[in-house]
């Protein structure tokens, strides 16, 4: 227990310095932030392959990739690779030397053996420095050391190594980008700026090597990976503790995503929302309103005592869907003290139920936060 | 036997004086030993501490071979599949208004705590990114400064602090292990500060697979692993350790002699007694547990007092030894040696192993003893010729032994120091001969000064050789020390004053010292002067050769050839010639230790890869015991291209306005923030630091002067109290006051005499071995031996002063009791 109360004390002091960064965009501090950073306001004009890459010009920014793969064997696999980049200032003084720190790099790379319940997770932080990290703005490139991100063509091509954790993969998009909430503009709140812009490509055809451990060979493995490319100044606002994120693939070929954030007192802010992605790539955006979830169980984490839910119904009778979904193991929790020093839960999840009337099976990554530690204002 | 060793008790009582001086000498010995030894211990295991904790997790260490390296390099290193972990460093000095040189390191927080994270953990994470805001990473200025420093400056966060490179702000505190003072500076900042835009010092590294990544980095880059640096870091201290633990045995050893001799006094002072108790029906081993009681009482006692002592004393060794680290090596303070019962423990085990073997042979002799003889207080060895020939044999015997240890010292430099301890030995054995010799031209001399008196006090001396030959042998030995030391340390500075005056003849010198850099835009700007006949550019690094550490030197070989007169081991300034085309010259530690001299080629690693280099030559150096290899500015450039100049000799033409030449130099280093010396200022700075250096070594004189004196003050006072019948005699004899108080005064006057005598031989011949045996054995160097009469002096004024003021106390109680006296026995 001495140790956690260790680590968490040195943790928060960098995430308080995020947040202290993050908090100047609400209350009185709206107009100086608002004059430092762009806010998510109003629908964007998407230019690609630019807007794959880095927007500077917002604070915070994340290419979250997560996905399904299986071996020659059988082996089932799940896998996370996240790089997030936060504002430090807008402006630097003297821009000559690359030390000068305007944004801080992070990365958050996990696999989950499923087989062999094991859940190994990597982290990573820098800032840019002589090419340390970094994202280009005219295209999708992001790196911390040797952790990379780069877009090809119209493929992705992924690679993190940490010891024996390594991955390498490629990433084919098999539908067309998907643009969430109105046009990309995904609303956090009701305040100005509040929001995002958000796009995904949710159904990736994923083929490459995989090694989860000492002495653990280079596995060939496939399957099916998830792409989220989200930007925006001051999404949370300080009352919104954290979020549940839903990302699946439904064996008829519809991907849904779906999120609820959550403010104090557990009430679901109605700016939360989803979107149906159709086996055709048309999307459609799911409001509050049409989506039910319900929690059918909970798991208590040993190591940081964060209370998450363990079980889900989703029900989304506009569109013929009812799920049962659960975690493919209990404990995918990251505890990220050497990055962002945010405790979550992010996981490969796997369901069953019934869309338009057909059983399917589901397969997808659920990421729960705000359950060991409040988040609000950090993002 | 209670009742015996209650009499023996009560015998300490009774005779005060003695007793207190009994113990004095315990407890002045004891603690001169831990005071020494702990402040050594305490100073050498701080220093690999902090090395150790600044060290973190860190595997290797990759830097070039000279200068700064292009931190283009991280993102090959950050790519690499060997390393697990990095972090690049910058590794300075600043110094402060007043003075004070403190090591500046620049470092990334957010790669560096995967190195050191106890270094990071609360504090400077806290600091960096705590309620403060970020202004350790966004404040251009910012620096976090060491709790003990900030509390020592009286800084708190938020204010500035004035250094040579401009005022600094503090933007927080840390607590760190090391006993040197700190500060941290983020890396884009200290990049600024320092004009190194683009470069760093070296990258600490944690790597998995240290073949893989050497292959990778093979070229121009010099990979060190934790145990090589640490290695090349004994190797560096190795000297400083070896004089450290010399002192601290010296210490000993003369800590243990007093205590041996005080013993011994204590011993045979009691003779009287013991004869009485067997008279009265005691048994040898009611006398022997009783005597047993007294050592250990007056070992336990002494021990305890000489623990205190020499912690407290251990204080002021461990502020001087922090000083010759930072002079010699880095900046340093070495902590004050923590409080440990084990300090009392050692003092008593001390205090008492060293009382049991003074009192050894007293002891064997007191239970062997023929009660009635010694009733009549007869000496215990009246000083026979036959023995004393057989002891001053078996001197000789022991000095031959200590010639022959000294021809092997080569194979280590301990097996000098055993000379050395059996030289001081085998010149104690020889004292009683030297007595023997000496009392007849002695006593015709004493005759003349103080009638027969002189004669007496002669006599006295010679008939209690026993007594008195033990006590002349400890004052000759720590008088010999003083000499022997006094005389070394005279001959080194003399040597290094040499030195200066044929090597550093710059009329001016700029940042010689600290390891601060000149910037080339100074260099180029100062070269405009009219009235400057040459600058010479030194640069001073440390490289690897061989896998152990040396010096490399950049100067300006066609200057240098023009104004110095280096002192060559072979030849004169045409050594300069090849130098100038290429070559190298080295230092004669350089030559001593490898093997390598002129004509040998010796290959370094330079950027481009491995290049051979021909030794032109050897001089005389005494800047570092490591080895220096010397070179021209165009061969430094060539291979390292490091372009950074650490300081500048200036030379004056003859026919130059000097101080209009000066005041024109002197504006334009002020314009760039940089000191200015003249030549005698420099030379005075070296000095300064070699005093600094012998600062320890000197105070260990002064504990030799102590021990001296108890030595020499308990034999007279034992003697004194053994005599008291005889007092009774002189007084039958019509023995004024005076006369009897002049046999005491010219007793000691003897003693000091015959100390005197032999520490002028034993002396000189320490201060050779320790010049040309450890000296050149453990720093590969040549010390000119030079005769220096000072310390003679010195020791001729402490011997006559010692002698007469342990005569003191006797001669007064010889004023209160002698007229009252009566020859009551007889």
């Amino acid at each position: 227990m001495k140790a956690l109360d260790r680590t968490v004390t040195l943790l928060v002091p960098l995430l308080l310095a995020l947040a202290l960064i993050a908090m100047d965009g609400f209350g009185p501090c709206e107009a100086k932030a608002g004059e430092e950073w762009l806010q998510a306001v109003g629908p964007r004009n998407w230019s690609f392959p630019a807007d794959h890459g880095a927007h500077p010009a917002y604070r915070t920014e994340w290419w979250y990739f997560t996905g399904n793969l299986f071996d020659a064997t059988g082996a089932h696999y799940g896998y996370q690779l996240t790089f997030f980049r936060f504002g430090v200032r807008g402006a630097i003084e003297n821009s000559g030397n690359p030390w000068q720190m305007r944004d801080i790099y992070m990365a958050h790379f996990a696999v989950t053996s499923i087989g062999e319940e094991n859940f190994s997770v990597a982290e990573r932080i820098s800032r840019a420095g002589p090419g340390l990290a970094g994202a280009r703005t005219d295209r999708m490139e992001v790196w911390i050391f040797n952790w990379t991100a780069v877009m090809r063509g119209p493929e992705i091509l992924l690679e993190a190594r940490d010891g024996d954790l390594e991955l390498n993969l490629t990433l084919e998009p098999k539908k067309p980008l998907v643009f969430h909430g109105e046009n990309g503009l995904s609303k956090k709140g009701v305040d100005r700026g509040q929001a995002s812009y958000y796009t995904s490509f949710t159904n990736l055809e994923t083929r490459g090597f995989l090694r989860t451990g000492e002495n653990s060979p280079a596995r060939e493995v496939r399957g099916t990976s998830w792409f989220d490319h989200e930007f925006g100044s001051n999404q949370l606002a300080p009352d919104q503790e954290g979020w549940d994120w839903f990302s699946l693939h439904l064996s008829d070929g519809r991907d849904l995503m779906l999120y609820f954030l959550r403010t104090t007192g557990g009430v679901i802010e109605p700016a939360s929302s989803g979107t149906l992605v159709e086996a055709d790539g048309r999307a459609h955006h799911l409001p509050l309103e049409v989506l039910s979830l319900e929690v059918l169980d909970r798991w208590k984490s040993p190591a940081s005592g964060g209370d998450y839910p363990g079980r889900w119904k989703i029900r989304i009778s506009r569109c013929e869907i009812e799920l049962v979904v659960a975690p493919r193991l209990a404990n995918q929790e990251l505890i990220t003290k050497g990055s962002t020093g945010i405790t979550y839960w992010e996981g490969a999840v796997g369901g069953e139920g019934v869309s338009r009337g057909k059983k399917v099976t589901a397969e997808g990554y659920v990421e729960l936060t705000g359950y060991a530690g409040s988040l609000g204002g950090v993002f | 036997m209670r009742v015996v060793a209650k009499s023996f008790l009560r015998y300490m009582a009774r005779r005060r004086s003695l007793s207190l001086l009994q113990l004095m000498g315990v407890a002045c010995g004891v603690a001169a030993a831990v005071g020494m030894f702990f402040s050594s211990q305490t100073a050498l295991s701080r220093f690999s501490g902090a090395v150790t904790f600044l060290k973190g997790r860190t595997t290797h260490t990759i830097e070039r071979p000279a200068g700064p390296l292009g931190e283009d390099l991280l993102t090959l290193v950050m790519r690499d599949p060997a390393v697990q972990a990095f972090s690049p460093v910058i590794d300075r000095k600043i110094i402060l208004t007043g003075g004070e040189i403190i090591r500046i390191m620049g470092l990334d927080p957010l790669l560096d705590r995967n190195l050191r994270d106890e270094f990071h953990d609360v504090s400077l994470f806290e600091q960096a990114a705590g309620s403060a805001g970020i202004s350790f990473f966004t404040s251009e200025r910012g620096v976090l400064i060491d709790s003990r420093l900030a509390s020592r400056l009286g800084l708190n966060p938020g204010d500035a602090m004035e250094t040579n490179r401009g005022t600094l702000e503090v933007v927080g505190t840390f607590s760190t292990l090391t006993g040197e003072p700190l500060l941290l500076m983020d890396m884009g900042h200290i990049q600024e500060l320092f004009g190194l835009r683009g470069k760093v010092d070296r990258v600490d590294l944690v790597l998995t697979d240290e073949e893989g990544f050497r292959s990778r980095f093979q070229k121009g880059f010099i990979i060190q692993s934790g145990t090589q640096r640490r290695s090349a870091l004994n190797e560096m201290l190795r000297a400083f350790r070896l004089n450290l633990e010399a002192l601290s045995l010296l210490a000993l050893f003369v800590g243990v002699y007093l205590v041996y001799n005080t013993a011994m006094y204590a011993v045979a002072s009691r003779r009287r007694d013991a004869g009485i108790l067997r008279a009265l029906g005691a048994g040898r081993s009611e006398v022997a547990f009783a005597f047993l009681a007294e050592i250990m009482l007056l070992g336990s006692v002494g021990g305890l007092l000489g623990g205190i002592v020499g912690y407290f004393l251990s204080y002021l060794f461990s502020s001087l030894i922090g000083k010759t680290i930072t002079n010699l090596y880095v900046s340093f303070s070495v902590p004050l040696p923590s409080w440990s019962w084990w300090i009392l423990l050692f003092g008593v085990v001390l205090g008492c192993g060293a009382s049991l073997l003074g009192g050894m042979f007293p002891l064997l002799e007191l239970v062997r003893v023929n009660p009635v003889r010694a009733m009549h207080g007869f000496p215990v060895r009246p000083g026979k010729t036959g023995n004393v020939i057989k002891l001053g044999s078996a001197g000789f015997v022991i000095l031959l032994v200590s010639l022959l240890l000294f021809s092997l010292a080569s194979l280590h430099v301990y097996v000098g120091f055993a000379g050395a301890f059996f030289l001081l030995v085998g010149a104690s054995f020889l004292t009683g001969l030297l007595v023997v010799v000496l009392a007849p031209p002695a006593r015709w001399m004493f005759h003349r000064l103080g009638g027969i008196a002189g004669r007496v006090a002669v006599g006295n001396i010679r008939q209690n050789l026993g007594r008195t030959a033990v006590a002349i042998a400890a004052f000759m030995v720590a008088l010999s020390m003083l000499v022997g030391l006094g005389a070394m340390i005279g001959s080194f500075r003399t040597s290094l004053v040499y030195w200066m005056k044929s090597q550093l003849r710059g009329d001016l010198y700029v940042a010689p010292i600290a390891e601060i850099s000149v910037p080339e835009d100074f260099y180029r700007e100062i070269k405009t002067v009219e009235g400057i006949a040459g600058i010479d550019t030194y640069r001073n690094v440390q490289i690897t050769y061989r896998d152990t550490t040396v010096h490399l030197a950049m100067v300006d070989a066609s200057v240098l050839q023009r104004f110095s007169r280096f002192l060559w081991l072979k030849g004169g300034n045409e050594n300069w010639e090849p130098v100038k085309r290429g070559g190298v010259i080295v230092s004669e530690s350089f030559y001593n230790r490898f093997g390598l001299g002129s004509g040998d080629t010796i290959v370094l690693e330079g950027v481009a890869g491995p290049v051979p280099l021909t030794i032109a030559a050897e001089f005389y150096d005494y800047t570092t015991e490591h080895g220096l290899i010397m070179m021209d500015r165009s061969t430094y450039l060539r291979l390292y291209g490091d372009r950074t100049i650490d300081s500048l000799g200036i030379f004056l033409a003859a026919g130059a306005n000097r101080p209009v030449v000066i005041d024109a130099i002197r504006r334009r280093a002020q314009a760039f923030g940089l000191p200015l010396f003249f030549q005698e200022e420099l030379h005075a700075r070296i000095l300064d630091i070699f005093d600094t250096t012998f600062a320890v070594t000197r105070s260990m004189r002064l504990l030799a002067i102590i021990v001296a004196f108890f030595g020499i003050a308990g034999a007279i006072l034992t003697l004194f109290m053994e005599r008291q019948r005889e007092f009774g005699i002189y007084r039958a004899l019509g023995f004024s006051t005076f006369q009897v108080a002049g046999i005491t005064v010219m007793e000691g006057l003897f003693m000091g005499l015959v100390s005197f005598f032999l520490c002028t031989l034993v002396g000189t011949a320490l201060a050779w071995a320790l010049i040309k045996v450890i000296n050149f054995h453990s720093f590969h160097w040549t010390i000119f031996y030079y005769p220096v009469l000072k310390p003679y002096l010195v020791a001729g004024v402490t011997a006559l002063l010692a002698s007469l003021g342990a005569t003191l106390y006797p001669i007064v109680r010889i004023c209160r009791t002698y007229p009252q006296m009566h020859l009551r026995e007889e």
